[in-house]
């Protein structure tokens, strides 16, 4: 099978768990939760296998093109929904950051997106590319668990359900930001040194993923030590990921700067 | 100096300052940074004095945003500081002593009795929590025993290792903006270059572009040495994220080009209408070459440009120092003759073949006026690439790595090493024990609920 068979295999699982998942939800049945996240699951296999496929076919890491890194953020999210949403208790992470999956997917098959592997320019010719994109992304798929844990908290009606988002929402953030921050701002760091001779340039990239961590480290202090927690946490935690977001996609179509390539 | 003391100590003050760097910090990306002065008028009209004037232009050097900064670093240090005490005497010289209502009032709790003596129910408990690698405390009242068992107390100290590493981070971004040298070499293969304030000198030996074969360059490759007294003492390749570091200094491959004043052109003669070849030939930008034809006796290649556009006034210029649009000035002559003059292009062979004069000069003599008794065309050129280097060193550099590790450390304690701390308190009575027990855990409270009362099964039914 090829990787973009395998690719739309995935697809096709995420859209199935994305449906099992609502119908779980509307029908108020959590048994069915359960095969949404199996369906879940063999999409992430197919994915896994897919992202393997094009590594082996291309030479290199597999996020070096928005199509590849979108690609590789959905699989890192559907990742954190297999960690985050077998051990909660939260019925509505599934579905909702299922939602984020397949539409992170369908962007990337998008006709917008070149598909094509392209050779590396010398620049990203590194191991450090590795390091630094994956426990990036993988860090921000956390973020995105905390984005939908706190949107829920917000919908949520009653004080049980929010106590348990808000703990959800902390212990996404717990993962999350020391991940963002060892992969996006220690390894960008180190890897710029070493390509650049300047570990940190105040590139817009850059700038933006001091201000994402800024927010997280709002977040953490406003909670830990003065004890805010629920509403503004949420908010803040939205706020952070939003953040993320634009780190990611808006300085590239945005504003410009070093990091051009993704 | 009390009460500086307490501004910087405030939490609050902490938040202020984020919220005030992360604001700062996003208007530094939607104003360009460190572009012309017209630039700025340009894009901003009437605004663009105002902008320059509070530094918005070059934000992130601006003294604002440093003192900020230091602000920042200072409100850390003193904040760290003013809780560090009480944490270190909590965690280190905390009192064992305790009595059982409030130990079993802790989230995790038990309590039972032991048909043991008071010395042998203390030496299974510490034996137990010993083999959970608890560290054990004691202290001894009469019949009662009190006993304080902590593992992972370093955890209590992520969130100052964290703070610690920043400071770092924050004086190895001073000591690097402040220390920091660096300049630029642009070497032609064979060159030698003074590093500045270095004891020693690069030579360029080669310097290699190697291209995909289906287009896009895959590596530029310098291959220098370094040359100390005058003589080499090492030879190695430089690419692209991969530096050479040589008695503290690096030297990254940072950008290349082509010396175009000194390139050569290969040229093919011909009679108008007619393909044979009369002759092709090399020659450098400048030479004159002699040729042995019935038609024409000399060549001169007088100018060439890689990327050729007219300018204001009809000047020929190069809009880029890359061949989008390679061009030379050639004129050829038979004898007194004038017979070729003009702009001959790579890309358009077939254009500017039907000057016999040179149009842009605007001199036009008699015979030039003729239509030309010959064409040119600029078969291929070349000229000298260049490696551009950049030697830097940054003393700044080691004090961010150290602060890097210690954010890394810092937040594995605070987030993966939860401390866990149990207190048992053991009263004699008539040949019997009484046991109270009760622990905490920072975090992950089901899977020390799990340890505690595995413990205390094994203290109570011994295997």
């Amino acid at each position: 099978m090829t990787e973009s068979t395998l690719f739309t295999i995935a697809f096709v699982f995420y859209v199935l768990a994305l449906l099992v998942y609502f119908a779980a939800l509307f029908a108020r049945r959590d048994s069915w939760g359960g095969a949404g996240l199996v369906l879940a699951i063999i999409g992430f296999c197919s994915h896994t296998a897919a992202l393997i496929l094009r590594t082996a076919s291309s030479g290199h890491a597999p996020f070096t093109n928005m199509y590849e890194s979108i690609s590789f953020l959905s699989w890192a999210i559907v990742l954190a929904l297999i960690i985050f949403g077998r051990s909660s208790r939260a019925p509505r992470l599934g579905p909702y950051l299922m939602l984020i999956v397949v539409g992170l997917v369908a962007l990337a098959s998008s006709p917008l997106m070149p598909k094509g592997a392209t050779p590396l320019v010398p620049a990203l010719q590194s191991y450090w590319l590795w390091l630094h994109v994956s426990v990036t992304l993988l860090g921000e798929a956390f973020f995105a668990v905390a984005f939908v844990t706190s949107l829920l908290y917000l919908a949520a009606d009653t004080e049980e359900k929010k106590a348990r988002l808000d703990a959800l929402a902390y212990r996404a953030v717990a993962v999350g930001f020391p991940l963002f921050t060892l992969g996006g701002l220690i390894f960008g760091m180190v890897w710029a040194y070493r390509a650049w001779g300047r570990y940190w340039s105040w590139d817009p990239k850059e700038v933006w993923s001091l201000i994402t961590w800024f927010v997280f480290a709002l977040y953490l202090h406003t909670r830990i030590v003065m004890g805010w927690k629920g509403k503004r946490s949420a908010w803040i935690a939205i706020g952070g990921f939003l953040a993320a977001l634009f780190t990611y996609f808006g300085v590239n179509y945005l504003l410009a700067g070093l990091h051009s390539y993704v | 100096m009390r009460s500086a003391w307490k501004f910087l100590s405030s939490i609050k003050l902490a938040i202020v300052l984020i919220i005030l760097l992360t604001v700062a910090s996003i208007v530094g990306t939607l104003i360009p940074q460190g572009r012309s002065v017209a630039e700025y008028s340009a894009r901003y009209g009437s605004l663009s004095g105002l902008f320059m004037a509070l530094r918005l232009t070059r934000l992130y050097q601006s003294v604002w945003y440093l003192a900020l900064l230091l602000l920042f670093a200072a409100n850390t240090i003193v904040c760290t500081l003013s809780r560090l005490g009480p944490k270190w005497r909590r965690v280190f010289h905390a009192a064992p002593e305790a009595d059982a209502k409030s130990v079993t009032s802790m989230r995790a709790s038990a309590r039972f009795r032991l048909p043991l003596t008071l010395a042998a129910a203390r030496d299974r408990v510490t034996r137990r929590l010993r083999a959970r690698r608890y560290r054990v405390d004691e202290s001894a009242k009469g019949e009662k025993i009190s006993l304080l068992a902590r593992k992972r107390r370093l955890g209590w100290f992520g969130s100052d290792v964290v703070h610690l590493g920043l400071l770092v981070i924050i004086a190895g971004g001073f000591t690097s903006g402040l220390g920091s040298r660096r300049a630029e070499l642009s070497l032609t293969d064979g060159q030698t270059a003074d590093v500045p304030h270095a004891a020693f000198q690069l030579r360029l030996d080669k310097f290699d572009t190697e291209y995909y074969p289906q287009g896009g360059v895959k590596d530029w490759k310098s291959t220098v040495s370094v040359i100390e007294g005058g003589a080499p003492v090492l030879t190695r390749i430089i690419e692209v994220n991969e530096p050479l570091t040589y008695k503290g200094i690096s030297v990254y491959q940072q950008s290349y080009g082509w010396d175009w004043t000194r390139s050569r052109v290969v040229l093919e003669l011909r009679k108008p209408g007619d393909p044979a070849v009369l002759k092709t030939m090399t020659l450098d930008v400048g030479q004159s070459a002699a040729v042995e034809s019935p038609d024409v006796t000399s060549v001169v290649v007088r100018r060439f440009v890689p990327d050729f556009v007219i300018g204001e006034g009809n000047e020929i210029q190069s809009r880029s120092e890359d061949p989008n649009n390679p061009a030379a000035l050639v004129e050829a002559w038979k004898g007194e003759e004038r017979v070729f003059s003009g702009w001959i292009f790579a890309k358009f062979p077939d254009f500017g073949q039907g000057h016999g004069n040179d149009p842009m000069s605007g001199a036009r003599t008699a015979a030039a006026a003729d239509a030309p008794k010959l064409a040119v065309v600029l078969k291929d050129y070349s000229a000298a690439p260049y490696s551009v280097l950049e030697a830097a060193q940054d003393p700044g550099a080691n004090l961010i790595w150290l602060g890097c590790l210690l954010v890394s450390g810092g937040f594995f304690l605070a987030f993966y090493w939860p401390p866990r701390e149990i207190r048992v308190v053991l009263e004699g009575s008539q040949g019997k024990v009484d046991l109270a027990a009760g622990g905490h855990a920072a975090k992950s409270r089901e899977a020390f609920q799990a340890e505690f009362d595995g413990i205390f099964e094994s203290i109570r039914r011994p295997e």
